[in-house]
């Protein structure tokens, strides 16, 4: 917080008026100091959910003022600029940088970001946020009146500088530093018991110090550019593992549980990146980096269970983490004639897992956790040329290998094929039309493995085919219009998957105007449509007696589908109508944002076979699901503004902002659903009804200099 | 492979050696007019232009020290005996009379030395005939003479991107606390999609270092790509997903009991079921499994992130 003080006494002074007034009083040659203070008075009345509308800031019920500022402050030799914003509030802001043109330069910021999930949930243990939560008796109370109130949120303090300096040009060296402090609560959840069980909502503590400084020092000069950087991060959490009284083991109450949270880790990475200029304009630029991820733990001697603490046998207690990563990138670019450009390029990433392997004997078994790592390689060309009539047309080919240590799908080989025309042939207008291709290949070897494994193909590493259209139309007309039409159809064919994402295809549409009409108003206006829909087919299977192979189907072991469509649209109109120029301005803005989920399920069993299901009452049309993540957001803005002179301006107005959000998994919403068995739970409300309805009334002066 | 990569690095060095002895290109000076002549028929481009970092002296290779307007525009003398009109005889900044590589190589001629800026060729920018000046402005005194700020400067092309921070799960992008530069290199560079790092989790851990483990257990997709799971731009589904659990954790998890069960409206809240309800409603999968980015827990509760 000093850093922030430090910084705002500093902009107050280079955003003085009164240093502005006395500069022009005396005038000095290459002298300017410019700058503006906002003073905004606004009264705010909300209506529901305040986390969510305040989600990312700090906009507080009731009367409020927010003060902003910026100044810059410049002569023939140096220079000073800050800025400061929300003083005082949660989602404050305060940057600063000076120094000698082209000599030096200095930098200073403190930024507070919130992140508000939940106002007022409720849990029955005490100190909710602390790394110990307990309750005094078992079962814990299921009365929530009786539960302790609390806010889910998380605030990131992050602070920093930096140097970088040019004056023994052409070396170069730079230097930055920064920490992040951050704090909360955010929640966690673990099962009772497992496997089965209940669930609980845990509201775990954020005790995070994040810290990173980076060197960089150089040569740039045509036609080479060398640079050498070293990163070093660490991370603290303050709570290493969250002990809580699990509420589902009834006979061992007074014992207490363990989750694990993140560990403290270190990170460096050494990186040299080089660029050389030679003949026919061509340039030869490479990467080279090195990387080291560390951790250490000690590990829990025993877990929880209904009878007991359990104990495990490790072959190690302490857990090292150690990750090296390897990345080398070169790429030779070329424009070797003024009608073709080139590139060709080859990366390859390493991820070298060099951690511990511990061996495990607990209750249910003994294993050694696994190490994962991956290597990648990737190599391609571009090629672009200018042809005649304004036409660019482009073509890339790029293949990628990667080998993983990963049992299901070891290897993919990739092939990307893209293709892009621009026109450029007429004054007022762009035309970009572009298509991709991927072919993935996977190398899947998932039948030797058990259970259904022979027939899921995951997503992230699947043979597909995806295919990607686009297009793109920026047009200028006359001097005051501007418009642009955007267009994306993405389809992905997962076509060996029988287990899993089959297909996912989705249409994007966009649309954005800005038009001043005869110099007194300024219409602007966008749109945006987005449909997705993603294919999913799994198999229903009997815990004790599974049959895994989808061709056979049984009243437990069975196969169903769901298919979820998102539609979403929003759009914003709006007009600047200056009614007296540069005296009197009306602003009339209305955005609206609106999404509509649904997920349309498929037992793939008879009539007869469905009907005899448990829970009685199903049936094909009455699984699916009408509300997944369904929202919308509705906004007004009316202001009008004043300016009297060229320096001060005064506004007044009032935004209306309405959030309502529905989706089946919070509907009904119950805190203690049931204390025992898969119905069971003991949750807290995060992330419940985030609806909220806002009024706020504003009145803002603001003097410009 | 090893071996390889190490010949590829040596060899770098003769040929950036051999490449620092070359000389850089030089600027001819030959029909300047001066900047005062400039001045004379555009004052209020001239103001501009000395409100700007341009005009500082103090620079040693600024506009300032060189021909001032003419460092751009080029020698002004044909252009005067054109007697000026429509930009004849001089090089102007205009869609209409300069193509995007000749504007970007005007900037270049002085800026292919700014270290940030040295990988420009290398970008998808100016792949898509983007040129300098359709982010920057060269006559303003504006941060970075930036023609507007982040994320509204982006957004101007970037239609796609801004309809997906809108959604309701989104970074803090249009509230001004994560600017589109914090994860990309507008002026071009190595990583994919033009992202700040030569991997998008490394990229990711930069502000999300508690997911960057190295953790007793893994969970492999993610630490391959957070992108597997999560949408960075913006997503209809809380946490940035790009779809709801316990959907998108069975797309890979089919198994006997609660990993293939199809959970419909009968397990939420208001359903009717019997039984399996808590795997659905409210975080789904993630109110017992929320330690999904990596356990430090060493039993198979670790092992399938419960603890």
């Amino acid at each position: 917080m000093k850093i922030a003080i430090f910084i705002l006494t500093a902009i107050v002074f280079i955003s003085s008026p009164l240093c502005a007034s006395a500069e022009e009083k005396k005038p000095e040659e290459g002298k300017t100091a410019t700058g503006n203070v906002s003073v905004t008075g606004q009264y705010t009345d909300i209506d529901g959910n305040r986390a969510k509308f305040n989600e990312y800031r700090d906009n507080r019920e009731g009367i409020g003022a927010y003060i902003g500022a910026e100044g810059r402050y410049e002569t023939e030799e140096y220079y000073m600029h800050g800025e400061a914003g929300n003083i005082g509030y949660r989602d404050q802001q305060y940057r600063i940088e000076g120094g000698k043109w082209g000599r030096f330069g200095l930098d200073l910021y403190y930024d507070q970001i919130p992140h508000n999930f939940t106002e007022d949930a409720k849990t029955f243990y005490s100190k909710p946020g602390s790394n110990h939560l307990i309750y005094p008796t078992q079962p814990p109370s299921t009365n929530i009146n009786t539960w302790n109130s609390f806010d889910y949120d998380v605030m990131r303090k992050k602070y920093g500088g930096g140097i970088k300096m040019e004056m023994l040009k052409p070396f170069f060296f730079n230097v930055s530093a920064n920490r992040e402090n951050r704090t909360g609560t955010y929640p966690f959840g673990a099962a009772g018991t497992t496997p089965g069980g209940i669930a609980i909502e845990l509201p775990a503590p954020i005790d995070y110090t994040t810290d990173a400084v980076t060197f960089q020092a150089g040569y740039s000069k045509n036609p080479l550019l060398m640079s050498l950087s070293y990163f070093y991060s660490t991370f603290d959490n303050d709570n290493n593992n969250l002990y809580f009284r699990n509420p589902a083991n009834a006979a061992t109450a007074a014992l207490t549980d363990a989750l694990t949270l993140p560990p403290d880790n270190s990170y460096q990475k050494l990186d040299f990146k080089g660029a050389l200029k030679l003949p026919m304009r061509t340039k030869f630029n490479v990467d080279l980096g090195v990387s080291q991820a560390k951790s250490d733990a000690s590990l829990l001697a025993s877990y929880v269970a209904t009878g007991g603490a359990t104990p495990i046998t490790l072959s190690s207690s302490t857990f090292n983490g150690k990750m090296e990563t390897k990345s080398y990138a070169f790429s030779l670019t070329s424009t070797p004639v003024s009608f073709m450009d080139g590139k060709i390029f080859y990366k390859y990433y390493d991820r070298d897992n060099r951690s511990d392997q511990i061996t495990t004997t607990d209750a249910a078994a003994t294993f050694t956790n696994p190490l994962f790592g991956y290597k990648k390689n990737k190599v391609g060309a571009e090629l672009g040329f200018r042809l005649p009539s304004n036409f660019y047309l482009s073509g890339a080919y790029t293949y990628t290998h990667v080998n993983r240590e990963r049992e299901d799908i070891p290897k993919n080989d990739d092939y990307l094929y893209d293709l892009g025309l621009r026109w450029s042939g007429l004054s007022f207008m762009v035309a970009r039309l572009g298509y991709e291709r991927l072919n993935r290949r996977a190398d899947f070897e998932g039948q030797d493995l058990g259970g259904a494994e022979p027939w899921i193909r995951r997503f992230d590493a699947a043979t597909q085919t995806r295919d990607t259209f686009k297009a793109l139309l920026d047009v200028f007309p006359v001097e005051n219009l501007n418009f642009s039409l955007g267009y994306k159809y993405k389809h992905t064919d997962y076509e060996d998957t029988i287990l899993g994402f089959q297909d996912m295809a989705g249409h994007e549409f966009n649309f954005d105007v800005d038009y001043l009409l005869a110099k007194r108003i300024r219409f602007y206006g966008n749109f945006d449509f987005e449909r997705a829909v993603q294919q999913q087919f799994q198999r229903n299977l009997n815990l004790t007696t599974p049959v895994f192979d989808p061709a056979i189907t049984t009243s437990t072991n069975y196969n169903w589908t769901a298919d979820q469509t998102d539609k979403s649209y929003g759009f914003t109109v709006g007009a600047d109508i200056y009614i007296v120029p540069k005296k009197w301005t009306l602003k009339l803005q209305h955005s609206y944002l609106k999404s509509n989920g649904d997920s349309d399920y498929t037992y793939l069993l008879d009539p007869v076979t469905l009907a005899g299901m448990a829970p009685g009452g199903r049936a094909q049309n009455n699984i699916d699901i009408e509300n997944w993540d369904d929202y919308s957001l509705r906004y007004y803005l009316a202001k009008i503004t004043y300016q009297p002179t060229d320096a001060l301006s005064c506004a007044i107005g009032y935004a209306y902002e309405k959030y309502v959000y529905e989706d089946a998994q919070y509907d009904g919403y119950q805190y203690v659903p049931a204390t025992t068995g898969t119905n069971g739970a003991y949750l807290t409300g995060a992330y419940r009804d985030p609806s909220y309805e806002a009024h706020i009334v504003f009145l803002n002066l603001s003097y410009k200099y | 492979m090893r071996k390889f990569l190490v010949f590829l690095f040596l060899s770098s060095f003769p040929i950036f050696l051999v490449g620092s002895l070359m000389s850089g290109e030089t600027q001819s000076s030959e029909g300047t007019v001066g900047i005062a002549t400039c001045k004379a028929c555009h004052p209020k481009y001239y103001e501009s232009y000395a409100a700007s970092i341009h005009s500082k002296k103090a620079i040693p290779d600024s506009p300032a020290n060189k021909d001032g307007c003419e460092s751009c525009h080029g020698p002004g003398a044909a252009h005067l005996e054109k007697m000026g009109s429509g930009g004849a005889g001089i090089f102007i900044f205009s869609k209409k009379l300069a193509d995007a590589e000749q504007k970007s190589a005007r900037c270049l001629s002085c800026h292919s030395e700014t270290p940030r800026i040295n990988f420009w060729d290398m970008g998808r920018h100016r792949a898509a005939g983007i040129s300098c000046d359709n982010c920057h402005t060269v006559h303003s005194g504006t941060p970075k003479n930036l023609k507007a700020r982040q994320p509204d400067l982006c957004f101007i092309c970037h239609l796609s991107i801004r309809a997906q921070q809108n959604k309701q799960s989104h970074h803090p992008i249009k509230e001004g606390k994560v600017k589109c530069t914090d994860c990309h290199d507008s002026h071009g560079g190595f990583g994919t999609k033009m992202i700040a790092a030569n991997s998008a989790n490394e990229l990711c851990y930069k502000c999300h270092a508690e997911k960057r483990g190295p953790f007793f257990w893994e969970h492999p997709p993610v630490e391959e790509n957070c992108l597997t799971c999560h949408a960075p731009h913006g997503s209809n589904h809380s946490k940035l997903l790009i779809d709801k659990p316990p959907k998108l954790c069975q797309a890979c998890h089919d198994a006997a009991g609660h990993p293939g069960t199809p959970y419909t409206s009968f397990e939420t809240f208001r359903g009717s079921a019997t039984g399996s309800k808590n795997r659905m409603f409210a975080r789904g999968c993630l109110n017992c499994h929320s330690n999904i980015h990596g356990s430090m827990g060493p039993s198979t509760r670790g092992q399938t992130f419960v603890r």
